[in-house]
């Protein structure tokens, strides 16, 4: 059995869908009407221990629901879940004292006080013994630099400061497993790097299982190892980074400078794009062309200066799979 | 200095209000509960007199139909600067290219202006169809008590524009404008006719510029003032709206100073 | 026990520090709630000072009507902030977060914010108003009295708090509640120290049968102070507060532990 075992999870909201007029205001306060919205579809998925793992998907695709449904907010209309032995949302109380959540929008430290005031009442909410607690505080300080800005209060903070005292308060009372929604929101360049760097390290040293999820590839390149997409409810991908480039990353791209003008002549199955100067971009699909035989045909036939193979980043094959550009194969 | 933009936020205000119309409608209703529960309080107050001191249970129904009504237009925001001095947005507003003030001031008629036609004119119709009120005393009168009630909106406004300024320094300044509220609801007589109060109560008001924010407009309606006692009343108001206004600018400049100097 | 003693006094350290980063707001605090809930009072005083007495109740009874309303207010209030405020808490999503605490929810409404200087406020009005009146209205404090006077208060505490929660718990049903809780209770409460005789019928029966705040003060007061206007209503409304106290809370709260299971957080 797995660490974190996910079994045909489905979550539907009723939303309400509001009248108008004065009449239909009335209707809506005391028939409301309801639409329903499938916001999670029989998703499934195993977890081991130690884990990175980042959820991706577009605006609505059921991350943040299939979060809450971890983490024991919500209640899944029907599948099973189940976390180092616990049903989240029915064992809620003994569930929550193992895991840590991070919202990256919505922070959990008392606006008006001194960092360290929140991290204090954390330990009383958790009954972390003061060893534990003083140990935490002194490692995760130091490690996330926040030795400057502890007694200072959260609402002169930046935001990349107030985050990174966020992922403290979630760690203080030493959690299994850590959820981690939109962690790097609105946060600069060198922040982002500070954050990710902790997470990884954390990941190494204490084997705490972490969930993420985002919109940032970055933070998933930089961290974790493998990656669940979700599109509108359903899950469409689970497995390594890499694995993405192999199963959606098909199409290639030569970038090849000629000495002097050229006219090419149509190659089948193969897109020829002018670019500046004497360059011209071939874009094919590696299954459909194969890259030797394009390669010497173009360097036999004309007189090539330079030439340069490149993969599609990332991030641009998982737009594409959100716009359904690429079927699987 | 350009309007536009200014009309832009009053439009704003306006037509983001009519988004709750539910919340509007509650509203409504309140205002009405309130007047009626009110009206027989003073019923019972009155018992079998047909008048008091002079006064008759119309004027006292009038009163309270004109300045519950007008309480209900005149709701200048008391959060609107200490608000975003607390969440810190305030250094992010003194960049746009348009006065603060003239935002606030923009801001709260689009709010009035909607309560004016939405609120005021629908209670007006229900006391009307139900208990009934005065007409005002005359044409002239009537012209004059809209002119007085502009001048007592002044008066209201700028007495929410200067205790906001404190926010400066104090940042939270919810008892304040709390304790700001009970004089303006116990003074301006729109919960007790000032009539009423005591003779050395009415002393002590003349000393305020509370009891010009509805009462001052609701004698003029109902003909109880000369032309030369309108004039000095109106004075009185404008006096109030200088001093009080006065007072709140010079707390506003050194307020930024100090935002300036400690960079939010 | 000693833990979650701790950890009420560590809620109630965080929220006073928090009040005492801006020193002059929270030492105003309790004046400020006072002022506010005595606005009435003054109003009503100013009223009688010209009036002499409302429908037979003068300065004294009327100000012992009010005592009780703002005696179990404030007692109510110590514990239930957190549910008048319980929509915007769902609203802003910190519900979520109380869900993800290894606590229970209502212990966390109740203690996250509870606001002693405001029922400081309201607590202590009750009991000057009660200081003013009791001795001034002919009430025999002897033993008998003082029973039906603690039950009476008890019970008033408890169809007040009773109210709250469903209206906290139809915020899981509902967005907003506001205007509803405006129109229910605040309205309401506005009025409820005047004696219910003078109002039309539609909203006595308002006040006796939908929003019964008739319960908290009117009828307990008719028990000690034996008005006229009583005649108009049953005996038995006298000494019904306290059960009808018990018996609302307990629908209330059944209520809402049926409300919890609803909640749905405000999503993404």
């Amino acid at each position: 059995m797995s660490f974190i075992e996910v079994r045909g999870v489905s979550k539907t909201f009723k939303i309400n869908k509001r009248r108008s007029g004065v009449l239909g205001m009335f209707a809506n306060l005391f028939v409301p009407k309801y639409e329903k919205k499938e916001a999670v579809k029989s998703i499934s998925f195993d977890i081991e221990q130690g884990e990175m793992v980042g959820f991706i998907g577009p605006n609505g695709a059921g991350k943040s629901t299939t979060i809450k449904m971890l983490s024991g907010i919500l209640h899944p209309d029907s599948g099973s879940i189940n976390v180092g032995g616990y049903v989240p949302y029915k064992q809620r109380k003994n569930y929550v004292g193992r895991i840590g959540v991070v919202f990256g929008q919505k922070s959990q430290l008392q606006w008006d006080l001194p960092v360290i005031d929140s991290f204090e009442l954390l330990k009383a909410i958790y009954s972390v013994p003061d060893d534990v607690y003083k140990k935490n505080i002194s490692r995760f300080t130091e490690m996330l630099d926040m030795g400057g800005f502890i007694n200072q209060p959260v609402r002169q903070l930046s935001l990349g400061q107030r985050m990174r005292a966020d992922i403290v308060a979630a760690l203080i009372h030493s959690p299994e497993i850590v959820f981690f929604d939109e962690p790097t929101i609105g946060v600069d360049v060198v922040g982002k790097e500070t954050i990710r760097a902790f997470i990884r390290e954390l990941n190494q040293q204490d084997n705490v299982t972490m969930i993420f999820t985002t919109h940032d590839m970055q933070d998933i390149e930089k961290t974790c190892n493998r990656l669940i997409i979700i599109d509108e409810g359903a899950k469409i991908y689970d497995g390594s980074l890499g694995g993405i480039r192999e199963q959606y990353g098909t199409t290639r791209q030569l970038d090849v400078e000629f000495a002097g003008k050229e006219n090419v002549a149509d190659i089948e199955n193969v897109e020829i794009v002018d670019l500046e100067h004497n360059k011209k971009r071939f874009i094919f699909e590696n299954h459909s062309v194969h890259i030797n035989e394009l390669m010497n045909h173009l360097l036999s036939n004309y007189n090539v200066r330079d030439i340069n193979i490149s993969e599609p980043e990332i991030e641009s094959i998982i737009r594409k799979i959100y716009n359904r550009e690429v079927a699987e194969i | 200095m350009r309007l536009a933009p200014y009309f832009a936020y009053a439009k704003k205000c306006f037509l983001g209000r009519s988004a709750y119309r539910f919340d509007h409608l509650m509203g409504i209703l309140s205002t009405c509960m309130q007047f009626f529960i009110f009206y027989e309080i003073y019923v019972a107050l009155y018992g079998n007199n047909s008048e008091i001191d002079g006064i008759t249970m119309s004027m006292v129904t009038t009163n309270f139909v004109l300045s519950m009504g007008l309480g209900a237009v005149f709701s200048p925001d008391d959060y609107f600067l200490p608000n975003k001095i607390w969440d810190g947005s305030i250094a992010t507003e003194f960049l746009r290219p348009i006065s603060f003030k003239g935002r606030m001031i923009a801001e709260n008629l689009g709010n009035a202006l909607f309560s004016l036609v939405f609120h005021f004119v629908p209670v007006l119709v229900i006391a009307l169809l139900t208990v009934g009120f005065n007409a005002p005393a005359s044409p002239v009168m009537f012209l004059l008590f809209i002119l007085s009630a502009i001048l007592g909106f002044g008066v209201l406004w700028s007495i929410s524009f200067a205790v906001q300024m404190t926010s400066f320094w104090l940042v939270n300044i919810w008892s304040l404008i709390t304790i700001k509220n009970v004089f303006v609801n116990v003074l301006s007589g729109s919960m007790i006719p000032l009539w009423f109060m005591p003779k050395w109560m009415s002393g002590v008001m003349s000393f305020t510029p509370f009891s010009s924010i509805y009462f001052t407009p609701v004698q003029i309606y109902l003909g109880q003032l000369s032309f030369s006692e309108i004039a000095l009343k109106c004075a009185v108001q404008l006096v109030w709206i200088i001093i009080i206004y006065f007072i709140g600018n010079i707390l506003w400049k050194k307020g930024q100073q100090k935002l300036v100097v400690q960079g939010g | 026990m000693r833990n979650v003693i701790h950890l009420i006094g560590m809620y109630t350290k965080t929220t006073a520090k928090s009040w005492f980063q801006y020193r002059v707001d929270a030492v105003l605090k309790s004046l400020a709630v006072f002022l506010r809930e005595a606005t009435g009072i003054i109003v009503i005083w100013f009223t009688l000072l010209k009036f002499d007495s409302l429908n037979g109740w003068d300065i004294y009874e009327m100000l012992f009507l009010f005592s009780l309303l703002f005696l179990t207010y404030g007692i109510m209030i110590i514990f239930f902030t957190g549910l008048r405020d319980f929509g915007s808490t769902v609203r802003s999503g910190n519900f979520d977060r109380f869900i993800l605490r290894p606590r229970g929810l209502l212990f966390q409404i109740i203690f996250v914010n509870s606001d002693w200087f405001a029922a400081l406020g309201h607590g202590g009005l009750g009991i000057t108003l009660f200081i003013l009146s009791a001795g001034q209205v002919g009430i025999q404090w002897n033993a008998a009295n003082i029973i039906y006077y603690i039950f009476t208060v008890a019970g008033g505490v408890l169809i007040q708090g009773a109210v709250f929660l469903v209206l906290a718990a139809l915020n899981i049903h509902l967005l907003s509640t506001n205007s509803l809780k405006n129109l229910v209770y605040w309205n309401a409460r506005k009025f409820a120290g005047y004696p219910i005789s003078i109002f039309h019928k539609a909203i006595q029966i308002f006040m006796i049968y939908i929003m019964p705040f008739a319960f908290v003060n009117y009828f307990p007061a008719q028990f000690l102070l034996r008005k006229d206007d009583m005649s108009a209503y049953p005996e038995i409304f006298m000494y019904l507060t306290p059960i009808i106290g018990v018996v609302m809370y307990m629908l209330a709260y059944l209520f809402w532990r049926f409300s919890i299971r609803f909640y749905k957080s405000s999503g993404n």
